[in-house]
This record gives C-alpha cells, structure tokens and sequence, in this order.
C-alpha cells in the first residue's frame, strides 16, 4: 500500500540523493578553485531545497544541518569567509554527512549524531576554530560506499513519444516480416524472427513503465469524500482497497472526472441521511467502498455504497416519459436492461439538484470517458441495499489514428498509418481490365473492389466486376500495405478519429482480416480492419 | 470556471506536493516548471491566472523571472515561495509587483489561504 506520504518519501529521497551528488561534485570543484561562483552558487541552491525539503517532510535534523551549511556558502559566496583553512574540512564533513543522512531516512536506521558537526558550523559562522577531530574517520572514508539513487522520475509526455515510437517501430517490423516472407531467405527469416521478438518485448516494457498504482488516484479520494460528505450532511466511511493493482497512467487519468462523479453521486444520491439510515435498521453511518482488482487484462474499478440502491421502477417509468422507450417495450426490459438507460444522455435520477453532484453531468459522461478507453461500465444494485458501480477498463492503452466508415450500417476503422487517401469518384472514372477494377490516383492506376464483395466472399475467387456494379458515386478509401495500393469502396466516411484498439476475444481473432475491435463514443463496437491481411486476401481472390 | 496555476521550483519534490495541494483543492495545474527560462516560456504559453514562484533557481533569480513575466504579463497574479531568511529578496519581489509570498516549510491550509487571496486581488473568482 502506497500512501501519499510514502509517495512524498520516496520523492524527496530520490532527489536529496541526487541533490548529495551534485553537492559532492560541486565541492570538490570548489576545492579547485575556492572561488568557483557557478559551483557556490549551486551549492547554497541545493542546500536551501534540501533544508525546506527536508523541513517540509518533518526531518529536522537534516534540516538544521543544511539550514548550518547553507549559511556558510552564503558567507562564501558574498565574500564573507573564504573556502581555506579549516573550513574546507568541516564543510566536507558536512556534505559527507548529508549524504549519511539521506541514507539512514531511506533505510529507517537513526540518523547518525550532528550536534559536534553543528557546533563546528557555528564556530566558523562566528570566526572561531572548528574542534577538528582525527584519526580513525579517514579509513572510514577510504571505505565510503557510493550509491546513486535507484528511482528516476520522468515525464509522461516523453514516455508517449517512447510509445509512439514503438509503435511506429511495430509497423515497420511487420513490414519487414511479411518481406522476409516474400523473399524467403532463411538468414533474413531468422532476423525478422528475432526483431519481432525484441519488438514484442520492447513494447511490452514500455507499457510496464507507463503503469503506476492506482493508489496514486484512490489516496485524493478521502479529502473528497470528506468535503462531499459534509456538504450533504451525510455520515460516510469510505474504505479504499487495491491501491497496488497497476494501470496506465494515462487511463488514470482520463477516469479521474468519471470517479469523481461516480462517489459524488454514491453520496449526494446512494447514501441516506442519518437519520434515515436509521429509520431503514441500518448503522447511521453509510459506507462506501472504492476498490481495485486485476482480473486477467483488465482492471476493475468499482464504488460501492450501501445507499438505498436503484429503483429499477422508477427508471423505468421515467425513461418512458422522457420518450427513451415505448411504454409496452419497457414493461418487459429485464432490471439490468432497465438500469442501463441511466447511462443515457441527460437522464438523471436526482430529484433536486444539490450543489455537488448536480452539474449538468450525468452518467452518459461517464460512460462515454470508459467507452473512449474501450472499457465498460456496469451497474448492479439491490433496492435497500445499495449500489455498485464498476469500471472494466484495459491495464495498457495504444491509441491509433484511424479513419472511421460505414458499410451495410456497421462501423469500421482502418488505421491511419496504412490509409493513403480517401476519393470519391463517379463510374466514368473506372476502367475495367480482367475482371478488376481500376482507377487512377495520383497518375498511377490503383486497383478497386467492394469491401463487401471482399469481406464476404467466401472461398473462392472474387466475380469479375463490371461497371455496372458501380451506382453513382463511390467513396473509396485506397489503402497502402508494402508500397501496394488498393482501393476499397465504403459506403460512407464517417471522420478521422483516434482509437483505442483492443485484441479480439478467442473466437473472432480466428478471422484475420480484424486487427482488432474499438468501441465508438456511442458505445458502438467497430472492428478495425487490418490492411496487411486484407491486401492479402485481395491478391489471392482477384479475378 | 477553475482558475489555473502555473508552478515554477526548481525541486521535484517541492513542485509535486504543492501540485497535489493545488489540484486537490479544485485548481488546475496547467504546468510546472524547473528553471527560469522554461518558467518565462511556459507562462507565455499557458497565460496562468495565477503562478508559485520560487525565489531561488538555477539559472536565474525568481526576482528576475518576475520582473520579465511582469513585462509581458501584467494582470497575472505570481506568489513568491521564500524560506526563512530571504525577507530582503521577497521584499525587493513584492515592490516589484509580487502579489503575495509564502514562507517554506509551508502547511496546505496556509498555501491554500494565500492563493486563495492572491487570486482574489484579480476579481476572478475560486471556483
């Protein structure tokens, strides 16, 4: 368990370490040349960021002792005392010193004794002699160990230009797989074999150090409820569970909003009053639960309250008035059916809006932040009992941009990096030649065929097209795998849009020509096309 | 509509838990900032209603980032982050048109005070 403060402990160790090495180094400068001003200068900043770190954590003591040091490099520095004499020792010491310190907080050991050292300090502060003491410290410091700091921090945005990179390095690794393919060299076979491997791997890392514990996002949950509770006058305990189970940082953070709504709403409309809680047999104080769980791929979030639940009636009664369904439809809606018509836009069940969680938002909000991630949201609720809400969503994102069309009302998405152009052309703008369909696109003939005609071609060869089949004008997408152009005629293009792209579950990922599925804003699931595959089967099926 | 902080100090630690205090009490953070020169450029590009301003930095002095957000953005309200003994420096920032300053090791309630009034002085409204 990662709370806050431990976070806020391994930060300031991390960076006093560091903080330790650049004083180290820049003493040692100084020690060349005792009136190095960039080094003087680092020196006094270092140590001021060390004490109010330090102060601000609560470890006086390495306060004290940077708040000494740092009044001496100020002397320094404004020409007050010089770096000679005794004072070059003492401030070794002291930096020595730091560094034991830093150490001993990470370790949990007793901080080593100061009070000769801070002494010392004050004696030069004054323009005394230091008490210098001799002998067995030297081995000591023959024997010193050095240590770096095994924690680095980085921004996110230089992780997404990693994942950026590597997925850009996954296309080109399979270019070059399908090209070894064709050539059929067995040396070139093996090396596609284990860039492919190493590819795998390197993505697989990426992604790992893109994780972080969703403590980071649970530990801001009790302040909230804490505010929100008070302002509803309600009486909650909130327990958090599952602050280690790991997701991508930036799922966390497209959830936040969507979490905040979901316990706002748990106690502004889940909990009951005291009073009535009490009146209902249960304890006067609600209870609600915020907790996570890994569960193969995924990570399930959930709130759960032990409010008075869902009244299925209720929504259905009013998803009929406001025109959500037909009266006779909803009648026979099974309960999970019924709760589902919250997740529609503006139906809210809030009788009166409250200050904190009547915003305008609803749950279709909600919905749509987890359907972006292509994740789920569910409701179960037993009337009187409570609600539970939970979050399906993917430990691991790759966003791609992808165009979006239809064909036969369905959704599809081919991605962008195999998408040349889209053209809409009329019937006279096609030639037919052996059966195939042909036009020009930038002064170079491009095959054509019907996505139709190719996703539901069955076994054999694809019929031979005529212009016939063309029926005024066409929208076409050309696509472009391995320098190979081909144009597939759509329906309708519908938008270019970023997308979440998901393995296929067991049975469909047989079926090759999906590399995955995404699922749209409106909750819509839309398969994405693989263009490798589908250029492929072109190729072997044409006429 | 939230009103938005830019944090500039040159230590990581320091910039996160003021960010955690920030965004915890309904602000939004629209970035951070480790050195002078990235502080200048990020208030340009972000146009904060409000900045932390750290006195020391490693390649420049707070007062002068002050003075050169001040050139370019007068109506900007920027809150110095001293410690105990650079009373002459935050004097020198506040007649050079600091809006408030507070002193580390700072307390949330206290940081959330200052801000809070800090921005106050602007007429926009926390919130």
């Amino acid at each position: 368990m990662k709370s806050r403060e431990q976070e806020y402990r391994e930060i300031f160790i991390a960076e006093a370490l560091e903080y330790y090495d650049a004083m180290s180094r820049h003493i040692s400068e100084l020690e060349r040349n005792p009136t190095d001003e960039p080094a003087l200068n680092e020196l006094f900043r270092l140590m001021h960021n060390l004490k109010s770190n330090a102060r601000a954590m609560g470890y006086n003591p390495i306060g004290e002792l940077a708040h000494h040091m740092e009044t001496i490099f100020g002397l320094i520095r404004s020409r007050e005392k010089t770096f000679t004499g005794s004072v070059v020792p003492v401030l070794f010491t002291g930096i020595d010193t730091i560094g034991q310190m830093i150490r001993a907080v990470g370790e949990d050991e007793a901080l080593p004794e100061v009070e000769q050292l801070l002494e010392n300090l004050d004696r030069l502060v004054r323009g005394e002699e230091p008490i210098l003491e001799t002998g067995p410290e030297d081995e000591e410091d023959a024997s010193r160990k050095l240590e770096l700091s095994d924690l680095v921090y980085i921004q996110i945005r230089k992780l997404d230009h990693l994942l950026n990179l590597v997925g850009e390095l996954t296309i080109d690794r399979d270019r070059v797989l399908t090209l070894s393919q064709e050539i059929g060299n067995p040396a070139l076979a093996a090396a596609a074999a284990h860039l492919s491997r190493i590819a795998d791997e390197l993505q697989y890392s990426v992604m790992d150090a893109r994780l972080v514990g969703v403590g980071s996002l649970f530990n801001k949950f009790p302040r909230v409820v804490r505010d929100v509770a008070t302002t509803e006058k309600k009486d909650v305990e909130l327990t958090v569970v599952g602050e280690d189970i790991q997701i991508d940082r930036n799922i966390l953070q497209i959830i936040t909003d969507a979490l905040l709504h979901l316990v706002r709403n748990a106690i502004g409309h889940g909990l009951e009053t005291p009073e009535e809680r009490v009146a209902a047999g249960k304890t006067a104080q609600g209870h609600l639960t915020l907790s996570a769980q890994a569960e193969r791929d995924d990570v399930l979030i959930q709130v759960r309250d032990d409010g008075r639940g869902i009244n299925v009636e209720s929504v259905r009664r009013k998803a009929v008035e406001r025109g959500l369904v037909p009266a006779a439809t909803a009648a026979n809606l099974d309960d999970d059916a019924v709760r589902d018509f919250l997740f529609e836009p503006g139906f809210s069940m809030a009788k009166e809006v409250t200050e904190i969680s009547g915003r305008g938002v609803g749950l279709d909000v909600v919905k749509l932040a987890i359907d972006s991630l292509g994740g789920q949201l569910r409701v179960d609720s037993t009337l009187g009992e409570g609600t539970t809400f939970t979050l399906v969503l993917p430990t691991s994102i790759a966003v791609k941009g992808a165009l979006l069309f239809q064909l036969d009302q369905r959704n599809y998405a081919i991605p962008l990096m195999h998408t040349d152009s889209v053209v809409s052309l009329l019937p006279e703008n096609f030639n037919v030649v052996g059966g195939v369909l042909l036009t020009r696109v930038q002064d170079e003939n491009v095959p054509v065929v019907s996505l139709r005609r190719l996703l539901h071609n069955g076994d054999g060869p694809l019929a031979p097209a005529t212009k016939a089949d063309l029926n005024g004008r066409q929208d076409i997408i050309i696509v472009n795998y391995s320098n190979r152009r081909l144009g597939l005629i759509v329906d309708r293009f519908l938008r270019q849009q970023d997308i979440v792209v998901k393995p296929m579950s067991k049975p469909l990922d047989t079926i090759d020509l999906f590399g995955g599925v995404t699922l749209l804003g409106s909750g819509q699931v839309c398969l994405v096309l693989d263009v490798p595959a589908l250029t492929r089967l072109f190729l072997a099926k044409r006429p | 509509m939230k009103n938005r902080i830019l944090i500039v100090d040159d230590s990581f630690y320091m910039r996160t838990m003021l960010k955690n205090m920030l965004t915890d009490a309904g602000y939004e953070v629209v970035g951070e900032a480790a050195n002078g020169q990235q502080a200048l450029e990020m208030a340009l590009a972000t146009k904060p209603d409000l900045i932390t301003l750290d006195v020391i930095l490693p390649d420049n002095t707070g007062l002068d980032v002050l003075k050169g957000i001040r050139q370019e953005q007068p109506e900007v309200k920027v809150v110095m982050c001293s410690a105990v003994g650079q009373e002459v420096i935050v004097n020198e920032a506040l007649e050079s048109g600091a809006t408030a300053y507070i002193v580390k090791p700072f307390s949330e309630e206290k940081v959330l005070e200052i801000v809070g009034s800090a921005l106050q002085e602007t007429g926009s409204e926390q919130e």
